[in-house]
């Protein structure tokens, strides 16, 4: 009995130890893959969505004023070492020109501080001091105004939430609350809503339109099957750039279909068909259809015809059975498709910015813009932060529901 | 059975898929009110066809279904009302067992109330009361047969088809399902048409069986007839264990051949589907009538036979030997004291009464 | 699917409707690749029928230009050293991942495919802002390690997808017959699961070859792919020449599907019982 009982746990100890050698190869073979993302990755995801709150710079510019401005108490006006230190920084400052970076930064808080800074700046070199307080404001009297102060003290911490808000049409106001920008200035979150309603849009056609092409696939004799599968994968093969493109030219005004449209007379003059709204729901449902097809195919191929069969032998005609036996067993179907379709659309940025015109631009539009024109990458990066936010959140909760194994790629 | 108690009828029936080959040919069967009638046969006999037709999912190429005494040709498979039990069960995964009961109900546009009752009502009769709430993945697959067989039931129909209904379950549940099915069959005096390919399975629960082979019915009877009088080859060797010894015949009178088989012996059987003195037969005798060593005055023939295996099996004795040059010749004896064992490599003679053994048609 | 004698009218109406939008669907869908593709072949300057006669000159020019040249040889460095390192890579990585069951193995899936769900523009924003403190903007580097990242789940899940029909006993089986891991991973793993590496390696070639949003963020003029020429050429001066390429690409898509085809049949091949 003994002995058995120290076989046993020797047992139990080899097998444990087979185990874990299985891991370690495991996760050997999946290191170095891992590492590469990590650092190209994971990694600059994770400093793109800090970037959107980093403030650093302005206190490397400011270095100064950023320790001498913290113990202000907010109330009246900084006393003059704040002001002493602001010079100090200035002198540095201006000749290395990151005085104007700053002056920028501080602007798209309050309007004028740019000006205030390059003022500043240039006539520098006249002023008298120490003490500087008097000089400064004799030399421009917005030095003398605390709302500058505000602005230039929550501006030199090392987070700041200004972008973020931003993205919400949220900006501070003179007391350091949390307000609505003006209603001129407020476009994020009518964006944020248009990407997101643009997404549903096209998720709705994609499973108007795929569902009944998925049902006949998924029903046809094998030779019709091939058919449209070969279609299907044709347009799914075939690049991004070449579709969108194609829809540009049959949608134009002397276009295949207002061609088409005049000849049978049902139109007099071209529609608009491109370069708007309308162009961009055709060719983003065009180019997300596959997905929405693909993942319903595979459910509904899987779908035995006996339920059906039982359904109609139980009394139900043959609409009643479709829709009440037969559509509910898509829904894992559906499920994956409208995920993978919305969740796509909701990053799009190539179709709508050609096939598009400026009202119909989404999220990623704007991420690109103010990074490719505007070089405001705090901004860029607090778009992308929402974006992904979004995108990520309705990836959660959808996912816990619809698995995305039931998207295959073949 | 009189013309007025002919539930199910099938007149000149043809079907054909791809409009060259025949499936079913030329079928004609009556089934009566509140008969139990099996369609047995190898798979690709046409025999699942024929449901499909009834239940109205196939369209018969040719001929006429009647049921009730009218056509149903022209009848979508809805407003037929025939209950169909399926291979799979086909209880909507996404319904709740009581769901799935209702359904039929529900597109009858019948009452909440009565619906409710109706359902509880054939839930206590497949003994499944306590179940209504469940999903049928929660249920076992005996417990799914049961609901898929109330499903059936719930409105009503009085002919209830079942396409190999019994097929996925273990052997021990299959029997009490039958057993089942047949007691729910008798209380409830509907018609069934079941199909089926295990044979014991229609010979334990049918009225009638209609054996299937190649897309005609070569006999419909009930299961002892099936089985003692078989009408053909097929239906001798597809219904229970036999022997064939292929011969040809020497004489015709009473009802009897005189056959000599290939190996030069001569036997005698009753002439059930011969041609004329001359022409070749197959005889098919079951196991359990083979005499073995029999007393010589009384019995008209002795053939030879020798023993190749013995298979000890409890309550009988199996024994393979080589009679006329079939090596498969197979004989079961009862195990009773009198009689002496047989020993591997003995060389016996057997024999067997002339009416206990069918002369048959070749195949 | 065939329509019943006894249909009633709404039913007949149903099936034909049905059939009707199905082929309108199917026009939407190859309507737009087809008509661009006699386009191309419009001995004339116009982008619209009809067509004033044949010619290849916009074929000549495509193959002519500089430009092009330059944007297709990119496109090629890239999209196959993008391919290869994510195959590389991804198929160790699914054999690591289909070996055993370690704690955290889902998130870490989930965290391997998420390229495929995190917008592009995110993604290209974050290797943009990263490149730029590292240097690796204006490179083949920058671009090709990007595309490998988004590449290479799909080789993740196509690899995994032939891997759950092999059996893992083989591999046992070549270790107890004498051969060592790596041999038994060339000798018998590999061979077995060729299919979903391939098809893994056309799909991350394929997404190299038609991404643009990063190369639009960190490449230079010197590493304009053909995507990105496309992009900007549409969108500033747009000629008959961009058919030729379109039409190229549309062919290549074609051999493309044509080959995971073949792989797909191959593999069921392999996996069904004789």
């Amino acid at each position: 009995m003994v002995e058995e009982a120290v076989s046993g746990t020797s047992l139990l100890k080899k097998l444990r130890r087979t185990e874990r050698r299985k891991k370690i190869e495991a996760v050997g073979l999946i290191t170095p893959l891992f590492v590469l993302m990590l650092i190209f990755y994971f990694i600059p995801i994770g400093l793109m969505l800090y970037k959107s709150i980093d403030n650093s710079q302005m206190r490397e510019i400011m270095p100064h004023t950023a320790r001498a401005i913290e113990h202000w108490s907010g109330k009246g006006l900084p006393d003059e070492p704040v002001y002493t230190a602001i010079v100090e920084d200035m002198k540095v400052a201006y000749p290395n020109r990151t005085l104007a970076k700053a002056g920028r930064r501080l602007n798209f808080d309050l309007v004028g501080f740019h000006s205030l800074l390059s003022k500043t700046g240039r006539k520098l070199r006249k002023l008298k001091g120490p003490p500087y307080k008097e000089a400064l404001i004799k030399l421009d009297k917005k030095w003398g105004d605390p709302r500058y102060w505000t602005v230039l003290q929550r501006g030199l911490k090392n987070t700041t939430l200004i972008y973020l808000l931003a993205t919400l049409d949220l900006r501070y106001d003179d007391k350091n609350n949390i307000t609505h920008v003006p209603d001129e200035q407020a476009i994020y979150v009518s964006i944020i809503g248009r990407t997101i309603y643009i997404s549903i849009f096209v998720t709705v056609l994609c499973l108007v339109i795929g569902f009944p092409f998925a049902y006949i696939m998924a029903n046809a004799t094998t030779r019709v099957r091939n058919l449209m599968m070969i279609g299907l994968m044709l347009v799914f093969w075939t690049s991004l750039l070449v579709r969108t493109l194609s829809w540009i030219l049959v949608l134009q005004n002397k276009g295949v279909v207002n061609s088409i449209l005049m000849w049978a007379g049902l139109i007099s003059q071209p529609l608009d068909l491109v370069f708007n709204r309308i162009g961009v729901y055709i060719a983003m449902t065009h180019v997300l259809l596959p997905f929405m097809v693909l993942p319903l195919f595979s459910v509904m191929s899987g779908i035995p015809s006996y339920y059906v069969r039982a359904a109609r032998s139980l009394g139900a005609t043959s609409i009643v059975a479709f829709f009440r036996v037969y559509v509910p067993q898509t829904k894992p179907g559906i499920g994956a498709g409208c995920l993978m379709v919305f969740i796509q659309a909701l990053g799009y940025y190539i179709t709508p910015a050609l096939v598009g015109g400026p009202k119909d631009q989404m999220l990623s539009y704007f991420v690109a813009f103010f990074v490719n024109e505007r070089v405001n990458w705090s901004m860029a990066s607090a778009l992308g932060l929402m974006l992904l936010l979004i995108t990520g959140s309705l990836y959660l909760i959808l996912g816990k529901h619809v698995s995305i194994t039931n998207i295959k790629l073949n | 059975m009189k013309t007025d108690d002919v539930h199910v009828s099938f007149k000149n029936v043809q079907k054909s898929y791809d409009g060259i080959k025949l499936v079913v040919k030329d079928l004609n069967l009556d089934i009566g009110r509140g008969e139990f009638v099996t369609m047995l046969g190898p798979s690709g006999s046409g025999k699942t066809t024929c449901l499909m037709m009834l239940a109205g999912f196939e369209p018969a190429t040719q001929g006429e279904i009647m049921f009730d005494g009218r056509s149903i040709n022209n009848i979508p498979p809805h407003k037929r009302g025939i209950g169909m039990v399926f291979q799979n069960y086909a209880l909507f995964p996404h319904m709740t067992v009581a769901q799935n009961l209702a359904f039929p109900l529900e597109v009858r546009k019948m009452e909440k109330a009565k619906i409710d009752e109706k359902v509880q009502h054939v839930l206590d009769m497949v003994e499944m009361g306590e179940f209504g709430d469940r999903r049928p993945a929660q249920l076992s697959g005996g417990q799914q047969q049961r609901i898929a067989l109330a499903r059936a039931l719930v409105f009503d129909a009085e002919l209830v088809l079942m396409d190999e209904p019994l097929g996925a379950l273990d052997k021990q549940l299959r029997e009490q399902m039958q057993y089942e099915i047949k007691n729910i069959h008798e209380q409830l005096g509907v018609s069934v048409v079941y199909v089926t390919h295990d044979q014991s399975e229609a010979l334990t629960m049918s009225d009638r069986i209609c054996v299937f082979n190649d897309g005609i019915i070569q006999q419909a009877a009930s299961p002892d007839d099936l089985y003692e009088r078989p009408e053909n080859s097929f239906v001798a060797q597809f219904i229970g264990e036999n022997n064939t010894l292929t011969g040809t015949i020497d004489t015709l009178h009473d009802g009897l051949a005189d056959v000599t088989l290939e190996s030069g012996e001569k036997v005698s059987a009753a002439a059930i589907k011969v041609g004329k003195v001359g022409e070749s037969t197959m005889l098919s005798v079951r196991p359990e009538r083979v005499i073995v060593n029999p007393d010589e005055s009384k019995v008209p023939f002795t053939i030879a036979g020798h023993v190749q295996k013995l298979i000890y099996l409890g309550d009988h004795i199996r024994c393979r030997m080589t009679v006329a040059g079939n090596d498969e010749f197979i004989i079961k004896m009862p195990n009773d004291s009198e009689d002496r064992l047989l020993a591997v490599g003995e060389d016996v003679r057997v024999s067997w009464k002339p009416e206990d053994c069918r002369a048959l048609d070749v195949i | 699917m065939a329509l019943p004698i006894h249909a009633s009218t709404g039913e007949r109406i149903w099936y034909y409707a049905f059939r009707v939008i199905c082929g309108v669907i199917f026009i939407f869908l190859l309507f737009p690749i087809l008509t661009i593709i006699p386009l191309s072949f419009n001995a004339g300057e116009f982008l619209h029928y009809p067509l004033q006669g044949l010619s290849l000159r916009w074929y000549h020019e495509f193959l002519a230009t500089g430009r092009w040249a330059v944007a297709v040889k990119n496109s090629f460095i890239i999209g196959v050293s993008a391919a290869t390192l994510a195959t590389i890579l991804g198929t160790i990585a699914a054999v690591g991942i289909n070996r055993t069951d370690f704690p955290g193995k889902q998130l870490l899936v989930a965290l391997l495919i998420s390229p495929m769900v995190v917008p592009l523009v995110i993604t290209a924003l974050a290797v943009y802002l990263f490149y730029a403190r590292i240097g690796l903007n204006d490179t083949y580097i920058g671009i090709i390690l990007a595309h490998t990242i988004l590449g290479m789940p799909f080789v993740l899940i196509t690899v995994s997808a032939t891997l759950q029909g092999f059996d893992y006993s083989l591999i046992r089986a070549g270790a107890n017959l004498g051969a060592s891991p790596v041999r038994v991973f060339f000798k018998i793993v590999l061979p077995n699961i060729i299919p979903g590496v391939v098809s893994g390696a056309l799909f991350a070639f394929a997404i190299s070859l038609d991404e643009v949003v990063v190369v639009l963020f960190v490449a230079g003029p010197s590493h304009r792919t053909l995507p990105r020429q496309m992009f900007s050429g549409i969108r500033e001066h747009l000629s008959p020449t961009f058919l030729a390429v379109a039409t190229a690409l549309i062919v290549l898509a074609a051999m493309l599907m044509l080959t995971l085809e073949m792989l797909r049949k191959r593999n069921e091949k392999l996996n069904s019982p004789v």
